[in-house]
């Protein structure tokens, strides 16, 4: 927090200062009341507490800091910090928590049984009559419906599978994949379509048993303790895997290079984690120096919509352009305000709905501009946001994540 | 019954905070001053017409309440903090750009304009707002209007107050006047006192701008870049000097010191810039031919005192070269893991025969000091940024640097220079203005009471200073500086 210099070089890049145009809402802002409360000039105050839970933790801010502060791993502190003061919730909302946070995202066995339940929701006709009914209203869920996708029947569920490369290649290199809970389960053919991508592209690719949610949730969230248990896992788990990690979800992919940063005092896992940290790829930065077997031209013009925590977060921006560029055919505009979060921001649209439509909007506004027949992202989150707002508008414009159009090129 | 609550009652489509952390975020700039005197206002505004300004004023001048603006406080003065409570005025969210009158060569804009963002709006039309500070990315063109800001260019373009030609501004008392003559297109004027001139540079002092009208320039065609390296501080400001008197008008001359380029090469090794004690980088820009004959030119009139020249007009490379100076304000820190740049001190200027020697004192006073400092500057105009970089942890630093500003500042004056050329006045160099102006003090001191008979607007800067109490920060970051930002292109 020392390390802000208050220049205020930040602000026009966050997209909460952006919509309200209030110091409250932007980093150097967010970074003062930090220090101000780390100093005791401040007490934890509901103003307080609202405009630093307000920030999307899209590290726009980090990107551009001329001093090297970093917002991410400033929230995850101060958000364990205010979850450890006198309860702020109500009592529903502890139960929830509790649910999501200790239960539900701790086990994926336990993920894949609601994602299950859910798909069971989409066939047997009980969305038809939710959405009929008005329960929905009734629930104030209707925009979070919106965004669940069209469920798969089959999930990707780790059990030390071998993808071969094909075809069989002499340079083959190892690598191990990261399937995620929302990936692997409600975006399953994503993850199926990274699988065949990576295999074409020459990799031996394990799909490691045991291994678990990111915590990226939990440490946004304010849930250190439990974001820390699930790193431990997922290192534990890799460490018995040869290769890269690599990972179709920017947040996801975010959060496992973090683990160095979480875990850097504890004697323990500090070296562990810094190896697994830096073994991991983003699917992208994967393919980057990987020759790709093109099978298909696509003859569409298409935008990028940049993850924030892809972009700003892991500073990977020229990868994923250049892969779209490897397919022919494929035209591919930059958008206005790429840096600007979509809204999505991990479980913001549901905890923050009114900023989380704003900047929705205003991102379809951008990504629309050109007049693109796909808007390819590299993120689940950013996927699901732009799909439910497109749909709404009854746009023909698809959303594909970035594994997804290579799929496409690649197949025989 | 609160300020904030009278406000709330008066207001039509302003918001007006008063929570405490809200507050809190408005206490400070960028200034190192307001790092350790922080000053929470009673209330702040966030602005949405010129009406609601009105209103503020009317009010806080009947009450007797201090009122001070407000744009993106990237100032490094203490110049948009309430230093004595009050209400701060924010006026960013003011930030219309109204017209582009492309004929006239002129834009109305209101104050809450980023500058980089009224360029951009400008650029499709071919135009430019030439005043273009290192901070263009968050100064708004108020607040440039208010510090008199300069920037890079200014040593061929002027500053800021050259490029403005008139001025809605709300006074003390909530009256309303346009400077620069009612409803004007006019690009020049004779008719009585230059009103927008004094308002420009008056820090707030005496009214809030809320709408400006400002002169615009054609984008120039082509630009090219000179560098040269100097083995000497003394060969540098010789070659300055020659280049003066060559008849060539360069857009741009910026000068970088050993420690500065050190710090370059620490945060992009593979600029590898050689170890000399000065570099300095010309830009002129014009058209192509132009261009081409001022660079070798430059070159040929420099190339006795360098080390080394060279230029180019090819974009790729005018670019790398430039990077070295866009990166020095970030750069510096690497000299010193975990310090912190402290602005304080950082805005003297000296008259351009003497940087030189202000280069060298200014070390001087560092090594005294035991606080390391990195200068860059504007050294055709004699603009220096020496940059303190300290343990913000450590009180008997900050004491230390303290000192050094002090005598920086005290250095400037001594030389025939002042305590800032580009950035302001503010609360920060408010103790020396009687020393450095002399009478002409009190004869502003009038002014501002004509203006202001209550004192409302901005106490504690310019006029007259403020004993500041001091909050030193305590031991213990939450968070950690985990290494060097990227370019965001």
């Amino acid at each position: 927090m020392l390390a802000c210099i208050r220049c205020g070089l930040c602000l026009t890049s966050c997209p909460t200062y952006v919509l309200s145009l209030d110091e409250s809402e932007g980093p150097r802002g967010r970074v003062g009341m930090a220090r101000a409360l780390a100093e005791g000039h401040l007490q934890v105050t509901p103003d307080l507490v609202e405009h630093e839970l307000n920030c999307l933790v899209c590290d726009a801010c980090t990107a551009v800091c001329p001093a090297g502060m970093h917002m991410d791993p400033l929230q995850v502190v101060l958000r364990a910090v205010l979850e450890s003061e006198p309860p702020r919730r109500t009592r529903s909302v502890q139960m929830l928590r509790r649910l999501v946070f200790g239960w539900l995202f701790m086990d994926l066995a336990r993920f894949r049984l609601l994602v299950r339940l859910l798909w069971l929701y989409q066939r047997l006709g009980v969305r038809w009559l939710a959405r009929h009914l008005g329960i929905l209203r009734l629930l104030k869920l209707e925009s979070a419906e919106l965004l669940l996708p069209e469920l798969p029947g089959r999930f990707v569920e780790p059990h030390d599978e071998v993808y071969a490369p094909s075809p069989v290649a002499e340079d083959s290199p190892s690598a191990a994949f990261f399937a995620g809970c929302v990936m692997s389960t409600a975006l399953a053919d994503i993850d199926r379509a990274t699988i065949r991508v990576l295999q074409r592209a020459g990799f031996e690719l394990r799909n490691p048993a045991g291994q678990g949610c990111c915590g990226a949730l939990h440490a946004h969230g304010g849930d250190l303790p439990r974001a820390l248990e699930l790193a431990k896992v997922n290192i534990a788990v890799f460490e018995h895997h040869e290769g890269p990690i690599v990972v179709n979800s920017a947040g996801c992919g975010a959060m496992l290079k973090d683990y160095a940063h979480h875990l850097r005092l504890d004697p323990e896992w500090s070296a562990r984690a810094k190896a697994f940290s830096t073994r991991v790829r983003d699917l992208s930065e994967a393919l980057a120096d990987r020759p790709i077997p093109i099978s298909h031209e696509l003859r569409e013009k298409v935008v990028l919509q940049d993850a924030c925590h892809l972009l700003h977060a892991q500073r990977v921006r020229r990868q994923p352009r250049d892969l779209l560029r490897r397919i022919p055919g494929v035209v591919l505009a930059e958008i206005d305000e790429a840096g600007l979060c979509c809204g999505s921001a991990g479980v913001y649209n549901v905890t923050n709905p009114v900023q989380s439509r704003q900047l929705q909007q205003r991102k379809l506004d951008n990504a629309l501009a050109p007049s693109p027949a796909v808007v390819v992202t590299t993120n689940p989150g950013c996927l699901l946001q732009l799909k439910s707002g497109l749909v709404e508008r009854r746009s023909p414009v698809k959303v594909k994540h970035l594994a997804e159009v290579l799929d496409e090129a690649t197949s025989p | 019954v609160t300020v904030a609550a009278d406000l709330r009652a008066l207001l039509k489509a302003s918001r007006v905070l008063d929570a405490p952390a809200e507050l809190r975020t408005y206490a400070y700039d960028a200034s190192f001053l307001t790092q350790l005197a922080s000053r929470s206002p009673d209330a702040v505004v966030i602005a949405a017409s010129t009406e609601d300004v009105s209103a503020v004023l009317r009010y806080a001048n009947r009450q007797g309440i201090p009122v001070t603006p407000r744009g993106a406080a990237s100032g490094q003065a203490a110049g948009a903090v309430a230093l004595s409570g009050g209400i701060v005025l924010a006026l960013n969210a003011m930030n219309r750009v109204l017209e582009i009158d492309v004929p006239n060569m002129q834009v109305f804009c209101e104050p809450g304009v980023v500058h980089a963002q009224l360029n951009a709006a400008l650029a499709p039309h071919g135009l430019l707002f030439p005043p273009d500070p290192g901070s263009s990315r968050m100064a708004t063109v108020g607040g440039m209007a208010s510090t008199n800001a300069h920037g890079m260019r200014a040593v061929k373009y002027g500053p800021t107050s050259a490029w403005v030609l008139g001025l809605e501004v709300v006074l003390a008392d909530g009256g309303v006047i346009e400077t620069g003559s009612v409803g004007s297109r006019a690009k020049q004027s004779s008719a009585g006192l230059e009103l927008t001139k004094l308002i420009v540079g008056a820090e707030g002092t005496l009214g809030v701008v809320t709408r400006l009208r400002l002169k615009l320039m054609s984008i120039p065609p082509a630009r090219a870049i000179v560098l040269g390296l100097f083995d000497a501080l003394e060969q540098a400001g010789q070659a300055v000097q020659a280049v003066f008197g060559a008849g060539v008008s360069p857009s741009a001359i910026e000068i970088l010191d050993e420690r500065c380029i050190q710090a370059i090469n620490l945060y992009r090794p593979a600029m590898d810039l050689p170890r000399v004690e000065a570099l300095i980088l010309f830009e002129v820009d014009g058209n192509l031919p132009g261009v081409r004959w001022d660079a070798e030119r430059i070159c040929a009139v420099i190339a006795p005192f360098a080390q080394r020249t060279e230029w180019s007009d090819e974009p790729g490379r005018i670019n790398a070269l430039w990077e070295a100076r866009s990166l020095v304000g970030a750069a510096v820190g690497m000299l010193r893991p975990g310090s912190n740049r402290a602005y304080c001190g950082e805005d003297i200027c000296v008259p351009v025969s003497k940087i030189p020697e202000a280069l060298r004192a200014i070390q001087d006073v560092g090594a005294r000091h035991r606080i390391p400092i990195a200068t860059y500057g504007h050294i055709g105009g004699g603009g220096l940024h020496p940059g303190h970089l300290i343990d913000g942890r450590d009180p008997d630093e900050i004491q230390r640097v303290l000192r050094v500003a002090d005598e920086i500042h005290l250095l400037a004056l001594r030389m025939g220079g002042t305590t800032t050329g580009e950035h302001g006045v503010g609360a920060a160099r408010a103790p020396y203005m009687a020393q450095e102006h002399g009478p002409a003090l009190e004869v502003m001191r009038r002014v501002k009471r004509a203006l202001d008979p209550n004192n409302i607007m901005n106490p504690g800067v310019i006029f007259d200073a403020l004993p500041l109490p001091f909050e030193f920060p305590l031991a213990g970051p939450v968070g950690e500086p985990t290494g060097a930002a990227i370019d965001p292109g």
